[in-house]
């Protein structure tokens, strides 16, 4: 909340007439978190064009220290992991860009769902009490078993990953809707809605919707982060993207017996590139929504 | 007679009706088990391809061969008949043989079981001890050090993915400092195996006297387990000293400390108020360990159930990936039975009976 405020303040500032240098520096200062994020996006948008070598193909002899033509040194294959890590930004950014966008909408309206009709009589209620448990259910075994199972059946392009990552991180944006459904449910201005005549479903939309899914809306930078961890572990364990498809999980594994007997850089650019990745969002998360969740 | 009789019922009921907590959440494991076997049902026979040719590796077989490996993997009949038939097998824990090794399921997976316990149990117990340490530490003594590194450490729950903590800890301590063995197994290849006891390779070794063994094991488990407990560790950590911090500051606290009660009291009721979260938050961090094991296991190539599932969603392994998600999901529900009961046990207002509508 207090974030809508600053804002407004600054942008108020910033058409102000009387603005002095120091100000509009301080201005762009304070958004210096976000940063970060925008950079990853803009990698993620223009990195496969911009690479110098081609990131599936063979560039080089295998296992070229860094330097010269390949400033992050070649793989075991001879792929440049300097175009392998630039590339594999835009896949794993679309994974889990999706991912969020699908997990975060599907958990508001489920929460919304369930919150609103678990204490309920009738087919309704029993649903979103069946809801709850499933919820509980998905969330009690761990996530990378889930996925496991999900890829064997869903298969391992982007789009599979997508949903199977999808169905993984729902419940958690499900459940915080609707704990905050059954705070704001009893609130006065619901009874006033209410008493004033409007419907059930158009309450629902007007007054608890806007309400009650912030806490899944500030959840979503670490959904974010979360679903190129698990997409990274997948590939890592060789069940996510197939190679030679550049993505920082399987680009990890290959390069870990690599780093085993010495040769580190295959194996630690792409980490670096997976963790600037994963902070960026976490970072932009906590300037945006305050320290709330973190 | 009748009143005796009455009486006597009346005191069963009571006893029930006291016991009921714990006695209806641990009824509902069965039950929550079923759905998970319900699941577990349709995934496998939702994967693509056809299981007679990953079975055959490709061969073109009869007809009639063919209906018979179907009918041996429990896929004649109708749906209905099927699934009486897998729930039996479930029941029984009867999951058939691997249809690429052909080895029997429930002897490997009973083989790997306590291998992945045995490194999930001891992160688990060495997070958990750093935690309450670090914890206390960080509240009590707010301005020391120690306390200006931990809070930091706790807010990077999660940015570090485990694999990467893993291959950077094969590159220092054993590729540069050889301090530390091969990631090659859960013990030097030249040993020989004890005699199977317990099944935990420790105990085994412990029980054996073979002290090689043992110090082998050990130092294979140093990296498998320093990965999941620093990778997993800020998570606890975190929600540990949110709950510490809201505590310290409550009622309840100020009261003690008013009415002159012993430091020793008031840091008792303060961890006591503390922990209910934090118990439950170890619930998700077992969960987080297992998948970590998957991991681990992978890179530290131990011959595990992670590993195991891993190499059936590889090969299109139907009764291999059956056994190892219904175990699984039997594992993650029990532990979150036990957090359950410990939670209610410490904190009478979390049990069932007593939350009103709308709590959450």
């Amino acid at each position: 909340m207090s974030a809508t405020i600053t804002v407004s303040s600054e942008t108020l500032a910033a058409s102000a007439p009387k603005v002095t240098v120091k100000q509009i520096l301080a201005g762009i200062w304070s958004w210096a978190p976000l940063y970060p994020m925008v950079a990853v996006f803009i990698i993620a948008i223009i990195g496969p064009w911009i690479v110098p070598l081609s990131p599936t193909e063979v560039a080089g002899s295998p296992n070229l220290s860094p330097g010269g033509a390949f400033p992050f040194g070649t793989d075991s294959t001879g792929l440049d992991v300097f175009s392998r890590t630039i590339a594999a930004f835009r896949n794993d950014i679309v994974i889990a860009t999706l991912t969020s966008l699908i997990s975060t909408t599907v958990g508001i309206l489920l929460g919304l769902l369930i919150g609103m009709n678990e204490s309920r009589r009738g087919l309704l209620g029993w649903v979103a009490r069946f809801l709850v448990r499933v919820l509980d259910l998905i969330q009690a075994v761990p996530a990378v078993v889930i996925a496991l199972a999900l890829v064997a059946v869903v298969g391992t392009s982007v789009f599979s990953l997508t949903i199977a990552l999808a169905i993984i991180l729902t419940p958690n944006q499900a459940r915080m809707v609707r704990t905050e459904v059954l705070k704001v449910r009893g609130d006065a201005y619901i009874d006033a809605a209410r008493m004033a005549g409007e419907r059930e479903f158009a309450l629902t939309l007007r007054h608890v919707l806007p309400n009650a899914s912030w806490p899944a809306l500030e959840n979503a930078s670490l959904v974010f982060g979360a679903a190129i961890l698990i997409a990274a572990t997948l590939g890592f364990l060789g069940v996510g993207l197939q190679p030679p498809t550049p993505e920082w999980g399987s680009m990890i594994s290959t390069g870990a017996s690599d780093a085993a007997v010495g040769r580190w850089w295959s194996f630690i650019f792409p980490a670096i590139a997976l963790v600037i990745a994963v902070g960026s969002f976490a970072l932009a998360g906590q300037r945006v929504f305050g320290r709330r969740n973190h | 007679m009748i009143d005796q009789k009455d009486g006597a019922v009346t005191k069963t009921l009571e006893v029930l009706r006291r016991q009921r907590w714990w006695v209806t959440r641990v009824l509902a494991l069965p039950v929550h088990l079923f759905f998970f076997a319900v699941a577990v049902f349709f995934i496998v026979r939702m994967i693509p391809g056809d299981p007679v040719a990953v079975l055959t590796g490709g061969q073109n077989v009869s007809s009639a061969k063919a209906e018979q490996i179907r009918a041996s993997l429990g896929l004649t009949g109708s749906l209905f008949s099927q699934f009486i038939h897998y729930l039996h097998n479930v029941v029984t824990l009867q999951f058939g043989n691997s249809m690429i090794d052909g080895l029997s399921v429930r002897g490997e997976l009973s083989q790997r079981l306590p291998e992945t316990i045995e490194l999930a149990v001891i992160a688990m117990v060495i997070a958990t001890a750093l935690t309450v340490v670090m914890g206390l530490v960080a509240v009590l003594r707010p301005r020391s050090i120690l306390a200006k590194i931990l809070v930091p450490y706790a807010r990077t729950a999660g940015a570090i993915p485990d694999f990467v903590l893993g291959v950077l800890g094969i590159f220092i301590f054993y590729t540069a400092f050889h301090l530390l063995p091969a990631p090659n197994g859960s013990y030097a290849p030249t040993l020989n195996p004890d005699p199977r006891v317990t099944g935990f390779p420790l105990l085994d070794a412990l029980f054996a006297g073979d002290t090689a063994m043992f110090g082998s094991i050990c130092a294979h488990l140093v990296l498998p387990v320093g990965v999941l407990v620093i990778a997993n560790t800020p998570l606890l950590l975190k929600i540990f000293l949110r709950s510490l911090e809201e505590a310290v500051d409550a009622a309840p606290t100020r009261f003690r400390i008013a009415a002159g009660a012993s430091r020793k009291t008031v840091l008792l009721s303060v961890v006591r108020r503390a922990a209910p979260a934090a118990v439950a938050m170890m619930g998700t961090l077992f969960g987080f360990l297992l998948g970590g094991v998957v991991v681990v296991e992978q890179l530290f190539a131990m011959p595990g159930m992670g590993l195991y599932g891993v190499n059936a969603v590889n090969s299109s392994d139907r009764t291999a990936l059956e056994g190892f998600l219904v175990l699984v999901a039997t594992i993650s529900l029990v532990v979150f039975l036990i957090v359950d009961l410990i939670n209610m046990t410490i904190d009478p207002r979390r049990r069932p009976g007593l939350a009103k509508d709308g709590a959450s």
